[in-house]
């Protein structure tokens, strides 16, 4: 297992928001987390990626123990994250935006510039190429030299994707990777998400809420409501699963729903 | 042990002052997002205001305070409407700079104005006062009735009516506040009504406490004023209460000789500025704060 | 004087030469990382004490001296950074303010050690004065016997300070240049956009905070060496609180983010500052000197609030890219 967590429990004041959570993620795989809004899943995501300290528990990745290591160390060790509303840094070009997440840069080292420039220029060639073949991969290569802050919310969306490729992930948590985008665009993601599994051996943990999405392109979905971890398994037998129906739709609706599966359903 | 509770009462007057602009600046932070670096010249305009009415003008000095509290409140609300509510959203710094630039211009509007010289309101500060086994001088015996009253009050105005209790909320998170219907854009103004006011009051006691004054009367205890926001929490306007009486009576006491054979008075401010950095480090959400998300 | 003395003019270069290095430390921690330091001028004062004192009581030589004052004002920068670089900007904004107010206060009241009140004059004691400053006269002196070969009789000590206050300006504006650049400044401006985001990339916000806190504070300190320098006696009323905010007003001349409006923002500053401080033609000659120093000071915070309001961007800058949506 590439991520496994354990006993995982983060309360805000009274209430948890993951409560006694235990899991894992296969290497290789595209694991789903999904749950009514509320459930808890982007505190999940904060407490693996480094951006909470959890209360409880343990989160192995690769092995390794992450839980309460900062956000930077858990990145590079090979976990990075994306964000429900995209953190692009909106007076940087998009080309800064990429190759500010290489990792690897000697001249991110104050100095290091002038002792070793060679080595400097020889990098930055190479993250140059990298970040334009990531910014061919999301289509947005016409955009390279503009503000990023200039781009919608969208494309602001492939943008933070792509940055978050340029770290050279093992794994990638993607939270809600398919709000806001075009729809057009979202089955051009769809293959992304897909490339990044079969090709380039990425594992892919992603917040989803449409539902199609989820069902078609995860191996495995893992089902929260309010802090707690509800269902865990295949997608088919998440679909039938009666704890999950109910979760969303309520007890009263279980019946009718059945054949065809959760679907989103605004509450709270 | 005389000396104990005389201190104890010197350091619970400068502690009532600094309680009340604490509460203010902390409000003002909270609610606005704006470290208002210009707090310390709000307590300079009032405590000129006030000498104005009482010198020139010959006013009782409780006409005067009353003149500078609602003179106080309303520079505030002015610069507020003026200044600051076009620049909102601009972030933490600009308004940094603004209200540096605000505190600038008014501590030398009274320089200009009032001229250097030194300044003392129309009160016998010879005298003093015999309370029990305590001798207190006039400004103390003024300054604690006073702050008796209106810390309290504050304490209630905040705890009960229905625009302290806003007040809290916004303060305490802004966009829940809105979205249960507060109306954040009045509460704002209230805030710096409140603030004003407050400042108004402290700025009088201040100069009636420190006998004589000067233009930079407020700009002294400003960096007094922040450490006793962060240290309430910001935002935390009875962490500001209780932090304001809290360091005013521990900066008098250090210089208790009890306290290893009393530190200098002098370092009463270093003394301030250790805490400020200690709490920093160890507890930056203030002495009653939460640590907050992300 | 008049504007059309020489050493007007050479007085109003060398000191904007000074704030370009002072406005240049701001600049790097505030324009470049979005640290608001607002006691910048803590920095000054402690590099231009420890110098002053180690010179005078310790009779050390003065370069050694300098790089103890450097050191200081570093030291201080970690005192403040420490604590502060891991939360949120506000606090270092409040700790800044108080450091900067402790850094005056300690200079005022330690007599025994700083000379009091009456500040460098006063470091051996009352009528034992000996100036920190022989050294770098002595520095200049020979600097400008050595011009005097290609200047001839222009060549003064005044006008050796000039060369060696630019250059070193001009140096230091070509190597920030450069780091603003470099891979490194990517990472703070990255920072300054969004310290989450670098955080999610793997940047150790922290660290490259302090860097840029620290560097800073080495400027700071060099700025205070070469005004301590400059005016040859010091006093705690010469490192004003408001010195940090005539650095902001230089930076907010060029939008806050250009490093080559700087030399023009301070030049601007200087000239103004300056100006109203020695020349008397009219309508100058309608207030009195006492008077004139408030209404500088109120000038300036009137143009710190005018600039924040109207023209956020500077004079030369583009209002586009700083309202960009976030």
């Amino acid at each position: 297992m590439l991520l496994e967590v354990r006993r995982l429990t983060k309360r805000f004041g009274g209430v948890a928001a993951a409560d006694d959570l235990s899991f894992d993620v296969e290497e290789g795989s595209i694991t789903a987390l999904i749950g009514p809004n509320g459930a808890g899943k982007t505190t999940v995501f904060n407490l693996i990626s480094g951006f909470l300290r959890p209360d409880h528990g343990e989160i192995r990745f690769a092995k390794r123990r992450l839980e309460g290591r900062r956000g930077d160390i858990v990145a590079r060790s090979g976990l990075v994250r994306t964000f429900q509303t995209p953190r692009v840094l909106t007076r940087m070009s998009v080309l800064d935006n990429l190759l500010l997440a290489a990792q690897d840069q000697p001249g991110e080292r104050l100095g290091l510039g002038w002792i070793m420039p060679r080595r400097v220029a020889r990098r930055e060639r190479e993250i140059h190429a990298r970040a334009l073949e990531m910014l061919d991969l999301v289509r947005l290569r016409h955009v390279s030299d503009q503000y990023a802050g200039a781009l919608s919310g969208g494309q602001r969306k492939l943008v933070e994707f792509a940055r978050a490729l340029m770290v050279m992930p093992r794994m990638i948590l993607l939270d809600e990777p398919m709000a806001g985008v075009l729809p057009a665009l979202v089955l051009q993601l769809l293959d992304h998400v897909q490339d990044l599994r079969d090709h380039r051996g990425v594992t892919v943990f992603l917040i989803e809420h449409d539902m199609d999405v989820v069902m078609s392109v995860s191996d495995r979905v893992i089902v929260m409501d309010e802090g707690r971890l509800i269902a865990d398994g295949p997608p088919q037998a998440i679909q039938n699963d009666d704890r999950v129906i109910e979760a969303y739709l309520g007890p009263a609706a279980q019946s009718e729903s059945s054949g065809k599966g959760p679907r989103e359903t605004p509450r709270g | 042990m005389t000396q104990f509770a005389e201190l104890v009462v010197t350091g619970l007057v400068t502690g009532a002052v600094l309680a009340l602009a604490g509460v203010g600046a902390s409000l003002v932070f909270g609610i606005q997002r704006i470290p208002n670096f210009a707090h310390g010249e709000y307590l300079t305009f009032a405590a000129y205001l006030a000498f104005l009415l009482n010198v020139p003008f010959g006013q009782n000095l409780v006409a005067a305070t009353a003149g500078a509290i609602a003179g106080t409140a309303l520079l505030a609300i002015g610069i507020h409407f003026v200044v600051l509510r076009p620049l909102r959203g601009r972030g933490l710094v600009a308004m940094s700079l603004v209200t540096a630039g605000l505190a600038l211009m008014l501590r030398d509007v009274v320089f200009l104005v009032a001229g250097t010289q030194v300044r003392q309101y129309a009160i016998d500060q010879t005298k003093v006062f015999a309370l029990g086994f305590l001798r207190i001088s006039p400004g103390e015996a003024v300054a604690i009735p006073i702050a008796t009253v209106v810390l309290p009050a504050v304490a209630l105005l905040l705890a009960r009516t229905p625009m302290g209790k806003s007040m809290r909320a916004v303060a305490d998170n802004r966009d829940l506040a809105a979205i249960s219907g507060i109306d954040v854009e009045r509460v704002g103004v209230h805030v710096w009504l409140l603030a004003g006011a407050l400042a108004g009051l402290g700025g009088v006691m201040l100069a009636v406490v420190e006998g004589t004054f000067d233009p930079n009367l407020g700009f002294q205890v400003l960096f007094l004023i922040f450490t006793t926001v962060v240290l309430g929490g910001i935002g935390n306007a009875y962490g500001a209460l209780v932090a304001g009486l809290v360091l005013g009576v521990a900066m008098d006491l250090a210089t208790w000789n009890g306290f290893f054979g009393g530190l200098d008075a002098q370092y009463k401010p270093v003394l301030a500025f250790c805490v400020l950095i200690v709490l920093l480090l160890v507890r930056p959400q203030g002495l009653f704060g939460r640590a907050t998300v992300l | 004087m008049d504007v059309f003395n020489p050493a007007f003019w050479t007085f109003v270069a060398i000191m904007a030469g000074i704030y370009v290095v002072l406005a240049l430390g701001l600049y790097v921690q505030f324009s470049l990382a979005g640290l608001p330091n607002f006691g910048h001028v803590a920095f000054m004062a402690v590099a231009a004490y420890t110098m002053a004192i180690l010179v005078v009581r310790a009779a050390m030589p003065l370069p050694v001296a300098a790089i103890f004052g450097l050191v200081a004002a570093v030291a201080l920068g970690c005192l403040l950074g420490i604590p502060s670089v891991r939360l949120r900007a506000d606090y270092l904004a409040i700790a800044s303010v108080a450091a900067g107010e402790m850094v005056r206060y300690l200079a005022t009241n330690l007599s025994w050690l700083t000379g009091g009140p009456l500040g460098s004059v006063g470091l051996l004691g009352p009528a034992r004065f000996v100036s920190y400053n022989a050294g770098w006269q002595d520095l200049l002196d020979r600097l400008s016997r050595a011009l005097s070969s290609v200047l001839g009789s222009a060549a003064t000590p005044d006008r050796a300070m000039l060369l060696v206050v630019w250059s070193l300006a001009g140096a230091l504006l070509w190597v920030f240049r450069r780091l603003e650049r470099s891979p490194w400044g990517r990472v703070l401006r990255a920072i300054r956009e969004d310290e989450t985001a670098a955080t999610a990339v793997g940047k150790h916000v922290a660290a490259f905070k302090l860097q840029a806190l620290l560097l800073g504070a080495a400027l700071g300190g060099l700025a205070g060496l070469l005004l301590a320098w400059q005016i040859g006696v010091f006093s705690p009323n010469d490192f004003e609180p408001t010195l940090t905010f005539y650095a902001y007003l230089i930076l907010i001349f060029g939008g806050m983010n250009r490093l080559w409006a700087i030399p023009v923002g301070a030049a601007v500053f200087s000239l103004l500052y300056t100006g109203t401080q020695f020349l008397t033609f009219f309508p100058l000659s309608l207030v009195d000197s006492g008077s004139r120093a408030f209404l500088r000071l109120f000038s300036v915070g009137f143009l710190l609030v005018l600039f924040m309001m109207i023209r956020p961007q500077g004079l030369l800058g583009n209002r586009r890219e700083l309202l960009l949506e976030k």
